[in-house]
């Protein structure tokens, strides 16, 4: 519209005379600055709207001065375009118009003069933009580089540590091997180097046959060399430093980020005239033509968010590895990471308060971190090695011992957690059944907890009722009361949520109920009959799971039924729930928490049922069509519901924990998680964490956010094949406890 | 059991095994057991095989530890004994039975106590195996399965003179109760044999008349 109408002024304009032409350079010139002050001005950066106003107003003059139409029309199309701003010139240009119409010469010429500097002016302002555009550019670059930068020095340093670490492993194993040390040292070298250049699977590789050649020599080895450390002041805490090591890194990307806000703002800075409007301008401008310079322009929070995601994206291939392989040799490396990046470590301390943790925690924990090593020797049957998916959880399984007393004081969780992450310590052994623990349950407040064994009896714990043991950190508990009723091996338990009874299930068929002794009664009192309160009958084979919800409890059993109960009552047995034959017996049954009057049966087929208590009927099936293609070795040891969400959790023989969607019924999450039959499982009130037991002799704690394992234990020794039949969390107590087949119980702290 | 078919066996009890099955499968020789805890499963495999092949039952396998040997068969004793203590507690009340008693002749007195005392019966019972669950689990005397200390040993044949007494007054007070368990499980006359067989009980002591009844056995021990 401008350029149409500058022509037709233009034409109109030239009959007038030689000025004319001027006239028409004019106000094409005109014109042409009110679409340059169009675009600037639409796009809007304050400094150039002024300027675009100014032309704005020069155009009117011009007008004004050359030729009345001309001016008049351009201006007024100006003006439309313009908007507001625009409208102050022709505004003025009418008026003008009849004051100033025969005056053509010098003035005109001065005008023009005057109006192609202004034009030359908006040009260099749109220069001045762009180069403030690219500058800011250049400093996001420079950010990004950074950053980069910055990842790669980690890795460097990562593998340095591993080169580190895999020389003094050798030196280690050949000194053990061989019984010298120098000439090993540097014989090895080269080709320690030579490995570590493949990168970290290598080291966690060639682990294998070492541990294969003599577990014993290189258990024993390792402890050594963690009591050397331990001497020197590196046991601390590993994992912190780790995961501030991750965060340190985040660290500096967001500094990098600063620098490249600032930057930015500072190319800004350099044209203050097109301060006001910038951020409008960009975002139309820059969609079309940088792409990388998007993340700048977006808000600040945003940037960090975005790079946030970005490296987090590049460390997720890192994850892994860090997990299998620093844990294992973080502690021998410590001295390097520390030598090697000292800003880092700096970075890294700034959350905590650095040293004086280190020498607090140091002496505690020579002590305990040597126990449990002692203990890992003595207990660890055997780990067999080189179990392909396995190959993780095996060398977890090594670095157990400095994963515990590493992480003790631990305070720095890293990973989306609570921000507290605790190591567990065995503290209590109950020991005083004859035969293997198949159940525990703890008290809902007290520290008290009851365990059922194979012995046919139940026994009742008071863990304030200690004897201190000799040559052992870990205290002795006597039993309090001995529950006396089933004529076989007890296998299950649950208690009441005020903590007065509790039930029991054997393989007599029975569930006995009992009403619990107070926990300072004298071990030695006499007999009370009236604590077993009663028995449930009806099952008529044994009965292996039980579990309570108010005042009803639940129970399966092999006779495959599934029977609710109100016990205490006329009629106790409420209801039974029988399923197709297809899915054969029972194995395990849990109240869905999150759902009134709904329970999850798991069956032998391998497949979980969820029932309505009121109806009986089936309101779910928990099965996934391609997992179960296959169905043996994918029998469900135990099934557990998440006390807040709609997720149902399963135990597997064949070494799986698997997370279901109540609502969908689908699979949304399978593990490999121990290196024999899960056995058992156990979610916290808070539904934070899971515990799961196994019969390869440990017990692991997992972060339920995001199912990555937060500590392994172990806890029990085989009896034939079984190992861990329970695990325990305290409703209210930080305690955790695990039963096993050596007729053992402990508990954590 | 269809764990058994593959090329290992695994011995387990998987949730939602029936009672009928429960710890049936093949029996492992004891040279292939390489648990802390193989003497206790090799005894149990014994009995679970055939309760009433009491000698077949106490013979110890060559090479074998002989404190570790009386040791495991003491616990299995006492954890079996719980049975006939959950029928006592059905019958045998501190109304009935004041004290713990065995014919007129003998009262006993309770151990567990700082200074012993005259329990009614099955407060003695309850409390002496309660009193023998503490002592043979007890970290002090008993840390280790694989071999117990010499001065430990001593400790056995008094855990074997006090729980003996159970059977006694079953057998004297409660007869119906301790011939149907005897039926069952033959306890008292593998403890018998036992305590003779390794000399853990004098003679005079053992006053369930079961040495008559199967005077073989006994005899055969002590030649």
């Amino acid at each position: 519209m401008g350029t149409n109408s500058g022509a037709t002024a233009g034409i109109n304009n030239k009959p007038v005379g030689g000025a004319a032409v001027l006239g028409v350079g004019v106000g094409n010139s005109a014109v042409g600055g009110g679409v340059l002050s169009n675009s600037l001005g639409g796009v809007g950066s304050g400094g150039l709207s002024i300027s675009g106003l100014s032309a704005g107003g020069q155009n009117a003059n011009v007008g004004s001065i050359i030729s009345g139409n001309m001016g008049g029309s351009g201006g007024g199309n100006n003006g439309s375009d313009d908007g507001g701003n625009g409208m102050g010139g022709p505004g003025g240009g009418p008026n003008n118009q009849q004051a100033t119409t025969p005056q053509y010469t010098i003035p005109g010429i001065l005008h023009y003069i005057q109006h192609e500097w202004s034009r030359f002016e908006l040009e260099r302002s749109q220069w001045d933009v762009d180069r403030a555009e690219l500058q800011a550019r250049i400093a996001m670059l420079l950010g990004e580089r950074k950053c980069l930068e910055s990842l790669k020095s980690d890795l460097t340093r990562r593998i340095k540590m591993l080169e580190y670490a895999l020389r003094q492993e050798r030196a280690k194993f050949y000194r053990l091997k061989y019984g010298t040390d120098p000439p090993a040292l540097n014989e090895f070298k080269p080709s320690a180097s030579e490995e570590t250049g493949l990168g970290g699977d290598v080291a966690t590789d060639s682990e294998v046959p070492y541990s294969s050649v003599s577990n014993t020599t290189w258990r024993q080895g390792r402890q050594m060399l963690r009591q050397y450390l331990a001497e020197i002041g590196y046991t601390d805490n590993i994992i912190d430093v780790r995961s501030n090591r991750v965060r340190s890194i985040l660290g500096l990307n967001n500094n990098a980020d600063h620098d490249g806000g600032i930057g930015s703002s500072g190319g800004e800075n350099l044209s203050p005239n097109i301060n006001g409007n910038e951020s409008n301008k960009r975002a139309s401008e820059s969609d079309g033509r940088h792409t990388p310079a998007k993340k700048v322009q977006q808000s600040n929070d945003a940037i960090i968010l975005d790079t946030e995601a970005a490296v987090m994206a590049n460390f997720e291939f890192l994850g892994p590895t860090e997990m299998s392989d620093d844990d294992e040799i973080s502690d021998d490396l410590e001295m390097v990471a520390t030598d090697n990046d000292d800003n880092d470590v700096k970075m890294a301390k700034r959350p905590k308060s650095g040293k004086d943790m280190l020498s607090e925690d140091l002496e505690a924990e020579v002590g305990e971190h040597l126990l449990n090593d002692m203990n890992l020797m003595a207990e660890e049957v055997d780990s067999s090695l080189g179990l392909g998916e396995l190959a993780q959880l095996t060398v977890n399984n090594d670095s157990e011992g400095s994963y515990d007393s590493n992480t003790k004081d631990g305070t720095g969780g890293s990973a989306g957690g609570a921000g507290y992450r605790k190591t567990w310590n065995a503290k209590y052994t109950l020991r005083s059944h004859f035969d293997g623990v198949r159940s525990l349950i703890f008290h809902p407040e007290e520290p008290v907890l009851i365990t059922a064994s194979e012995d046919h009896t139940l026994k009742l714990w008071n863990l304030q009722k200690t004897v201190q043991a000799k040559k052992s950190a870990s205290l002795d508990v006597e039993p309090l009361y001995t529950f006396r009723a089933h004529t076989g091996p007890v296998l299950c338990l649950g208690m009441s949520a005020s903590g007065e009874t509790c039930y029991s299930g054997g393989v007599d068929g029975n569930i006995e109920c009992w009403q619990l002794p107070s926990p300072n009664i004298d071990p030695y009192d006499c007999y009370d009959p009236n604590v077993h309160s009663g028995t449930l009958e009806g099952h008529t084979d044994a009965v292996w799971g039980l579990t309570t919800m108010q005042n009803n409890i639940v129970s399966c059993s092999a006779d495959g039924t599934v029977k609710l109960w109100a016990p205490y009552t006329k009629e106790p047995l409420l209801r039974t729930y029988t399923a197709a034959e297809a899915e054969g017996g029972p194995s395990s049954v849990d109240f869905v928490r999150n759902e009134v009057d709904h329970i999850v049966v798991a069956y032998n087929s391998a497949h979980c049922i969820i029932y309505d208590t009121e109806t009986g009927k089936q309101v779910i099936k928990l099965e996934a069509a391609q997992e179960m293609s296959g169905n043996t070795g994918k029998y469900i040891n135990k099934v557990v519901s998440h006390p807040t969400l709609p997720i149902t959790i399963t135990a597997h023989e064949d070494r799986h924990i698997r997370f279901w969607d109540n609502t969908s019924g689908t699979l949304v999450h399978s593990m490999v998680a121990h290196l024999e039959p899960v056995t058992s499982l156990a979610v916290d009130a808070h539904g934070l964490y899971l515990l799961s037991g196994s019969h390869d002799c440990s017990i692991r704690l997992w972060n339920l956010d995001n199912k990555t394992c937060v500590q392994e234990i172990t806890a029990h020794r085989k009896k034939f094949d079984e190992s861990i039949f329970d695990v325990a969390f305290h409703a209210t107590k930080p305690y955790i406890a695990s039963a096993g087949a050596d007729g053992l119980a402990k508990v954590f702290v | 059991m269809k764990m058994a078919d593959g090329s290992t066996i695994l011995r387990r009890n998987r949730p939602g095994t029936k009672a009928k099955d429960f710890c049936r499968w093949p029996d492992e020789p004891l040279e292939e057991m390489d648990s802390t805890l193989a003497v206790q499963q090799y005894i149990q495999q014994l009995i679970k095989r055939d309760p009433s092949n009491v000698e077949l039952i106490l013979t110890m396998p060559e090479a074998q530890d002989e404190g570790v040997w009386k040791y495991e068969h003491l616990r299995q004793f006492c954890m079996e004994l719980n049975g006939l203590a959950v029928r006592l507690q059905k019958q045998c009340s501190p109304s009935t039975c004041t004290q713990m008693t065995a014919t007129d002749q003998w009262i006993f007195l309770c151990a567990a106590h700082k200074t012993p005392k005259e329990c009614p019966a099955i407060d003695y019972t309850r409390h002496t195996l309660d009193g023998a669950a503490c002592l043979l689990n007890s970290n002090k005397y008993f840390p280790s399965r694989v071999s117990i200390k010499e001065s430990s040993v001593t400790k056995l044949g008094s855990v074997c003179r006090r729980v003996y007494r159970i059977f006694s007054h079953a057998y004297f007070h409660h007869r119906r109760i301790f011939d149907e368990f005897e039926a069952e499980t033959y306890l008292c006359h593998r403890f018998t044999h036992f305590v003779t067989k390794y000399n853990l009980m004098s003679k005079e002591n053992l006053i369930v008349p079961i040495n008559e009844e199967e005077d073989a056995a006994p005899g055969e021990s002590e030649a």
